[in-house]
């Protein structure tokens, strides 16, 4: 017989010994039963500072719940698209910007919160118990504004200094698609003294302005770390939580003091329409906004809180949009009228940049 | 049934389930997406009136088409001669140099675009070497441009055109570019009337491949391209993922099938002229 028939090759079937298929049988009721104890809360979330927040939130909500986590990562509009595709179902919370929250409340993906479950919303800044209505809270309220190199650049003190002539090939902006990006065409809009909404043409005219001075859109947080350590820009526009990664890549960057302010966005926690576990979200959303979370996110450089009863010295208070009187400094975008322009203002920004 | 007739349904039988799995995972995904693009509120073809009749648009199309034709025709430039040595090598040698050739095949498209943004940054290897060897005086700006995006595509598709033609060029009997030059042929025109022609099934699937490729790339684009070097790889995906306009995303998918087919078979033609029996 040759070696490579096929007798040779299926090894004969021997009967099991007796004692072995009991065996079998109670180790897998038994892991089926160990199965479903752990409950699983599916978590949308962008994964910036994973480890900080495995430390801070995934480890301690596990071992509070008995549960798993598991995590989706990636940017708002990736994130969210996937929650409207799949029509509201697969993720249980979703963290978003409120930019793209409202898109989702607007989509129609996202369940109103049982508020009588949340029981530290009351610690909030009013600001971010019921940003968006009946829908999530935010757990981090950041701030939108201008970074520069004070080792290259000279100091920024107003937006309109994005135009400066000695920012040329130095500059980078958020793309359109992101939660700042829109920004850029209403403070586009402010230069040029018009009001973006109404008047678009005029703030793109301003923008195309702005066209020397840009090195590239960044899309992500990481990029524009990316842009800076690799001293592509000197200068940007950007967002506080990411501040801390670029102070660390070059400390010499500094977070511009504005004479006209900088910008509002809340980070929101909803409950798409299909959560399978959604007494489990509520849960999870109301730890989030706990005081102990709040203050070591805080402390660790992740998060601005929104718990009242968060403590910070000066040093931890400095990078942050911290306190009644910064939170009400900061100016706020219309949201829906910027949902409602997004479209038009992504292709003429596209025919600007991108043609 | 007669014997031959019987073998002609049985090799229909035994080709139905996969013929099925095709048609029903690849061919009809394609006839919805196109099916999407027509009879859209502004016309049967509207969406491709839109698309043909906007600058922006068709500025994008050629961009992207001018970048995966010079990607291929460099490809093709720097993975033919380098294919001709590794088959011409005899011994272990010839293993090592394959290796060495396809083993950028080994990493991920993302960290092969990543490498470049090393390399062409304003404080990247090539510019602190052109200011050290005295060449330039500040950092030249390389990255965000058209070539940068076609420098790593070349990087990328290289060792596919050389995996591809070194199994062609393996076939080419060395004795009939001997007997060329016995009968009064120089090397260059040995090359051309005898190795080209027998070269051109390897050349075109390389180029095909390589085409394909670089035309409908998204990752080296969107990293080393940025907004102002947009092509249909990502356009699609800001049409599709950011604006939700999936009958937009369509068209441009549409398009990018379309001029796909196009150019293969523009390229088969030009290969059934230089080699008659590849027809």
């Amino acid at each position: 017989m040759s070696p490579l028939s096929l007798t040779s090759i299926v090894r004969p079937v021997r009967r099991a010994p007796r004692h072995l298929v009991p065996t079998a049988v109670v180790l897998a009721l038994a892991g089926t039963g160990a199965a479903q104890a752990a409950d699983t809360l599916v978590v949308s979330w962008w994964g910036y500072n994973g480890e900080k927040l495995d430390a801070n939130v995934t480890q301690p909500f596990q071992a509070l719940c008995d549960c798993e986590l598991v995590f989706e990562t990636g940017n708002n509009a990736d994130r969210l698209n996937k929650v409207i595709a799949r029509k509201g179902r697969g993720v249980d919370v979703i963290f978003l910007t409120d930019n793209f929250s409202q898109t989702g409340i607007e989509a129609g993906v996202f369940q109103p919160i049982d508020r009588a479950a949340l029981t530290n919303l009351d610690k909030l800044y009013e600001l971010a118990q019921a940003p968006q209505g009946e829908y999530g809270p935010a757990y981090s309220v950041g701030r939108a504004g201008l970074v520069y190199d004070s080792a290259k650049v000279e100091p920024l003190t107003r937006w309109n200094d994005l135009w400066r002539e000695d920012l040329a090939g130095s500059l980078s902006i958020p793309g359109i698609t992101t939660t700042a990006g829109p920004m850029v065409v209403v403070k586009a809009g402010d230069r040029a003294g018009v009001n973006a909404y109404e008047d678009p043409d005029g703030a793109f005219a301003a923008l195309e302005q702005l066209r020397p001075n840009i090195v590239k859109s960044f899309r992500s947080g990481s990029e524009l770390v990316n842009l800076v350590s690799t001293g592509e820009v000197s200068a940007a526009m950007a967002q506080d939580f990411a501040f801390g990664a670029l102070q660390e890549a070059v400390p010499t960057m500094t977070w511009a003091d504005l004479e006209d302010g900088d910008i509002a966005t809340l980070n929101t926690l909803n409950i798409p329409s299909g959560a399978s576990e959604v007494e489990l979200a509520h849960r999870f959303i109301d730890f989030m906004l706990s005081t102990d979370v709040q203050q070591i996110q805080a402390e660790q450089g992740v998060d601005a809180p929104v718990n009242t009863e968060v403590t910070l010295n000066e040093e931890q208070a400095a990078r942050w949009t911290y306190g009644q009187e910064q939170i009400d400094s900061l100016q706020r975008m219309d949201y829906q009228r910027m949902n409602a322009a997004r479209i038009d203002w992504i292709d003429r920004w596209n025919e600007l940049f991108g043609g | 049934m007669s014997p031959p007739a019987r073998l002609h349904w049985l090799a229909w039988a035994l080709a139905l389930p996969a013929t099925l799995l095709v048609a029903s995972f690849l061919g009809l995904p394609v006839l919805w997406t196109f099916s999407d693009t027509l009879n859209q509120d502004d016309g049967l073809f509207g969406a491709y009136a839109t698309f043909f009749g906007s600058d922006f648009r068709m500025a994008v199309l050629w961009r992207t088409l001018r970048i995966a034709i010079i990607t291929t025709v460099l490809s093709v430039a720097i993975g033919f001669p380098t294919a001709w040595v590794v088959a011409r090598v005899r011994g272990r040698w010839k293993s090592v140099l394959i290796i060495l050739a396809v083993f950028p095949l080994l990493t991920g498209v993302v960290v092969r675009s990543f490498a470049w943004l090393v390399i062409l940054g304003r404080n990247g290897i090539l510019n602190d070497a052109l200011i050290g060897l005295g060449l330039s005086e500040e950092p030249l700006t390389m990255l965000y441009t058209e070539g940068a995006v076609i420098v790593a595509m070349v990087y990328l598709f290289v060792p596919l055109m050389v995996l591809t033609l070194v199994g062609v060029l393996e076939g080419i009997p060395d004795d009939l570019v001997d007997a060329a030059g016995s009968l009064g042929a120089g090397p260059a025109a040995a090359f051309r009337q005898v190795v080209l022609p027998m070269a051109v099934p390897g050349l075109i699937i390389g180029a095909v491949l390589v085409f394909t490729g670089a035309f409908t790339s998204y990752a080296t684009p969107q990293l080393l391209g940025g907004e102002r070097q947009m092509t249909m790889g990502t356009f699609l995906y800001q049409r599709a993922m950011v604006t939700f306009d999936w009958t937009g995303a369509s068209t441009i998918a549409a398009v990018m099938t379309i001029v796909t087919l196009a150019v293969v078979w523009a390229m088969s033609r030009t290969a059934a002229r230089l080699n008659p029996t590849v027809a």
